[in-house]
């Protein structure tokens, strides 16, 4: 049709003819988009951290951890309920790949010659690789020799390396324990973090020389437990479980003495909380934009009886209704999608700003961009059908006499 | 002819106009016959209140009768709805005001362009017949004017081309020259008169006698009545 780019025209006109009144009207639509595309660039970046944590630390992983429990007002002596029977027990469940006991010594603090740092002490087996997809950066694992034979070597996250070792190469070179001397004999490669630990702040000794040396006795906490197939793992939890109170000789009115969860699925929990502050930001993102479209209807309403006398003369040389209600949704139009298209613009550097200075991971997809622009459109649309409609219906009499 | 209202542009039958504002009741035009020829000149006369700018409204198609007929140009319009007696306004009426109405932030060019994109003609097509209506009027050198850079008569005169650059089959004026000094109103009748003389037919409401004289026929209202319809000029 003809019209339409006079349509256009028209509307782009009146809008310069008001720019400073129309460019304060478009900032709530600008916030809007902005912060509906900023925080979907956080959300993706944070869902592809997880699924980059899922990767690097191996799915299908099940943790059996051992746990206090409170039996009245009595708590029991110690969490380290996993005992190698129990292991080899788990080992033999048709879907279980392999099972990986560890215990771990959460805080210590561990010296390379006159260095010292605080870190985390995990006396795990020769399993533990191939379960947790542990691999060595430089040197070597942690072999079954080395647990066998109760080897002192041990094997450093970077973390742990930089502090003990910075800039040097560990490999042959002595870390102090507790009193016992270990030989560094790999650099495990990257791991990450899992919610705010810092997996790569880990030392690796042998489970015999950690628990005889470092802790006593044979029990562990940890036996985490790789299973065939993501299928396998809820049954899998559920035979362990059923399994492990057998074996613990546990009274049907106890609880647990020990907890089955699935791995990944902790790290999705991870990413719960952050989920919740990115829920918020994205209904304030909304609420931006409700103001926004609301300011669009205020603007386009004081628009239209501003220009009464307009509408009438348009009507008396031929516009009909739906020409002119045309001509003020297109005018809302044209503001909203400018408020969205700078509000993209803003979005994405308000992402470059949290990625920089949050350090948070963030991930940047087209069509989130262009979702939040036609967010943008669908505002613009919906609060200026009625200021449109407004001016549609009216009487060219009294709008020619209005002064 | 047999019957006198054949080929008429404008043919009235029984029309009133009732406003009613909550219990109250006016009744702005009593029934009304009234028959323009193709050609003609109407003024329109009488005192404020007496319905004639009610009938010019109803003329236009800006406002309906409340009962009656009018046919313009043989089609009935008393019935349309809204958008239909846009789409007429928009071919067949052209309208100028005292108070000129022009979009002031439209140069002259653009306000005579206005009819022409509402009722759907090609921008290539709509630059000559602008052009055409703007010569017509003597502005030809004011195209690209806004309506604050010209004077009252100016702007009345880029108001007529815009009434007449659709070619109307009927020009109404409400007090044409109401807002101008006698030189300027003097150009604006003239240009009405030559209009006329080349065959528009045109209703011209007025409180000036000087005014109504250059008409072929005076029609003149008193509460919402004819009183009386004369020919005038044609002096045999």
């Amino acid at each position: 049709m003809s019209g339409t780019f006079e349509q256009w025209r028209i509307a782009v006109a009146s809008l310069r003819a008001n720019w400073f009144r129309a460019a304060l009207t478009a900032v709530g639509v600008v916030i809007g988009v902005a912060s509906l595309a900023a925080v979907a660039a956080v959300s993706a970046g944070a869902q592809a951290e997880v699924a980059d944590g899922i990767r690097r630390l191996g799915g299908n992983v099940i943790k059996v951890d051992g746990e206090f429990i409170t039996i009245g007002t009595r708590q029991s002596a110690s969490d380290r309920t996993i005992t190698p029977e129990d292991v080899d027990a788990i080992t033999k469940l048709p879907m279980v790949s392999g099972v990986a006991p560890h215990q771990d010594l959460e805080s210590a603090v561990v010296s390379a010659g006159r260095r010292q740092a605080n870190t985390w002490v995990v006396g795990m087996t020769e399993t533990y690789a191939t379960v947790q997809n542990q691999h060595a950066q430089t040197g070597r694992l942690i072999s079954a020799s080395d647990v066998n034979f109760g080897r002192s070597v041990m094997v450093v996250g970077l973390t742990a390396r930089d502090r003990l070792f910075p800039g040097e190469n560990p490999i042959g070179k002595s870390v102090r324990v507790g009193g016992h001397e270990f030989e560094v004999i790999g650099v495990q490669s990257r791991r990450g973090k899992l919610s705010s630990e810092n997996l790569d702040n880990r030392i690796f000794v042998p489970l015999p020389v950690a628990t005889r040396v470092l802790l006593g006795g044979v029990n562990v906490v940890h036996a985490d437990t790789r299973v065939r197939t993501e299928a396998d793992i809820a049954p899998a939890i559920e035979q362990i479980s059923t399994m492990l109170r057998q074996q613990h000789k546990l009274p049907a009115a106890y609880p647990d003495d020990f907890s089955a969860e699935d791995q990944a699925g902790l790290v999705r929990e991870a990413q719960r909380a952050s989920s919740t502050f990115r829920l918020l930001t994205f209904s304030l993102g909304g609420i931006a934009m409700l103001v926004g479209g609301i300011g669009i209807m205020n603007m386009m309403l004081v628009s239209v009886h501003e220009r009464t006398r307009e509408i009438g003369i348009r009507k008396s040389v031929g516009a009909t209704p739906a020409k002119v209600q045309l001509q003020f949704l297109i005018e809302a139009l044209v503001l909203s999608s400018l408020g969205g298209a700078v509000g993209v613009l803003t979005g994405v550097g308000a992402t470059r700003l949290i990625s920089t200075f949050a350090g948070w991971r963030t991930l940047i997809s087209p069509a989130s961009l262009a979702v939040a622009f036609l967010v943008a459109l669908g505002v613009g649309l919906f609060f200026g059908y009625f200021p449109a409609r407004r001016a549609a219906r009216m009487d060219p009499i009294t709008a020619l006499r209005y002064e | 002819m047999a019957d006198p209202t054949q080929g008429a542009t404008i043919d009235l039958t029984d029309v009133t106009k009732i406003y009613a504002n909550g219990d109250l009741t006016v009744e702005a035009l009593k029934p009304l016959n009234l028959t323009v020829a193709e050609g003609e000149s109407v003024a329109i006369m009488g005192p404020s209140g007496s319905g004639k700018t009610t009938l010019l409204g109803i003329l236009g198609c800006l406002d309906r009768p409340t009962s009656g007929s009018y046919r313009l140009v043989g089609e009935e319009v008393a019935t349309l709805s809204e958008t239909q007696r846009a789409r007429v306004r928009g071919q067949r009426i052209g309208f100028i005001f005292q108070a000129y109405n022009l979009l002031s932030r439209l140069d002259a060019f653009r306000n005579v362009e206005l009819p022409l994109i509402y009722a759907g003609v090609a921008a290539r097509e709509r630059r000559p017949r602008v052009l055409a209506a703007l010569d017509e009027v003597g502005l030809s050198d004011r195209v690209h004017h806004l309506p604050n850079q010209l004077s009252g008569g100016q702007q009345q005169r880029v108001a007529i081309a815009r009434a007449l650059v659709i070619h109307p089959s009927v020009l109404l004026a409400d007090e044409p020259t109401g807002n101008l000094d006698s030189r300027s109103a003097e150009e604006v009748l003239a240009i009405l008169e030559r209009v006329n003389q080349t065959g528009s037919t045109i209703v011209l409401v007025t409180h000036s006698d000087d005014v109504a004289r250059r008409s072929s026929r005076i029609v003149r209202f008193a509460d919402g009545a004819i009183v009386a319809d004369e020919r005038v000029g044609v002096a045999s």
